[in-house]
């Protein structure tokens, strides 16, 4: 187990004590609730892993190198904040894509740049929630408010990989 | 029709790629490959799991305990850039996908936050939901990149917030 994962043990253990004091009954409503979330997620995982392992093993070795490659520059970074808004579903398919892009040869502040377009934009879920929800017009407002975020955070990382050397993938 | 769409959207489309991948790898390198392409898949999965289950333990706890509409009243269009930094880390402290979050906005809205802080909130929870950097950015992709991408991000949804209550698109919440 590692660390993040053992807090986040801790984290849920010390809510659940908050829930034990409110009595028996939330911590029930808990449990069923966790038991929904998770038969809304195990069937997303069994299509998303696998997807991500085979896409991974079909990408060619070189294949991001010179479109999202560490020398790709600035429009690597515009690349890649680009395909991360079309990127499909939830983080259990964009962490592995980025792993598996990673191994392909990715940059790391294009890789930046990805999961920030993705967090931002992601069609899909704009399409599913956003547009139903709150209507085009928020939709616009924030996606313009938000435009040239993700450029920025893939510069930002460029500039602190000057300093600080940093990987992508477990040590 | 457009909730069985929202409902099962996900599946469908990712459920495609993968079949139409699996295909392919089994044309490329036949079918030990696609095999082993699943044994890594499978391995994810048991590495992912365990904090897989605590966020999903902590995000219905959270729930019982906290009520959001609460901190609205600090996101009102007075609020100024405090208002834009509750909204904030509001965001980032809601657990759990879209189904859970953007209901949240509407109960947000209606309590008084304004579209700059609930612009803020939204990105708040997509960019740096605590939830999704403990679950998978920092097993797979690693403490150091996870801490790196945090902070660049971190103050992006605030401006956000702010360029869009400049904005001059009409907006009122639904009610």
């Amino acid at each position: 187990m590692t660390g993040g994962q053992a807090f986040l043990w801790l984290l849920a253990l010390v809510a659940l004590g908050f829930c034990l004091r409110r009595g028996p009954g939330t911590l029930r409503r808990v449990g069923a609730e966790t038991g929904q979330s998770l038969g809304k997620i195990l069937p997303l995982f069994c299509v998303a892993l696998p997807m991500a392992a085979f896409l991974a093993e079909l990408m060619p070795a070189d294949a991001a190198v010179t479109w999202i490659g560490p020398d790709s520059g600035f429009l690597g970074i515009v690349v890649a904040s680009v395909a991360g808004g079309f990127m499909p579903g939830g983080p259990f398919v964009t962490f592995p894509l980025v792993l598996a892009f990673t191994k392909a040869g990715a940059g790391v502040p294009q890789m930046a740049a990805l999961i920030t377009g993705w967090s931002i934009f992601a069609v899909h879920r704009i399409i599913t929630w956003e547009y139903p929800v709150l209507g085009w017009r928020f939709v616009a407002m924030r996606m313009i408010a938000a435009l040239p975020l993700p450029i920025a955070a893939g510069l930002l990382a460029e500039l602190v990989l000057e300093w600080v050397p940093i990987g992508i993938g477990s040590p | 029709m457009i909730n069985l769409l929202r409902r099962h959207a996900s599946l469908m489309v990712i459920g495609t790629i993968c079949a139409m991948a699996a295909a392919a790898l089994w044309q490329r390198d036949g079918g030990p490959a696609v095999g082993r392409a699943l044994y890594h898949a499978w391995e994810l999965f048991l590495f992912i799991m365990p904090s897989l289950l605590a966020g999903l333990l902590l995000a219905a706890a959270l729930r019982q305990l906290v009520s959001p509409g609460a901190l609205a009243r600090w996101m009102g269009e007075e609020s100024g850039w405090f208002g834009l930094m509750v909204a904030t880390v509001a965001g980032t402290l809601t657990p759990g996908g879209p189904m859970a979050a953007f209901p949240l906005v509407l109960v947000l809205a209606s309590a008084g936050a304004d579209r700059g802080a609930l612009v803020a909130y939204i990105l708040g929870w997509s960019l740096n939901g605590f939830q999704k950097l403990l679950v998978y950015e920092v097993p797979l992709l690693g403490p150091e990149f996870a801490v790196m991408r945090t902070l660049i991000t971190l103050p992006m949804p605030m401006v956000a917030g702010w360029i869009a209550r400049k904005l001059p698109i009409a907006w009122e919440p639904p009610r």
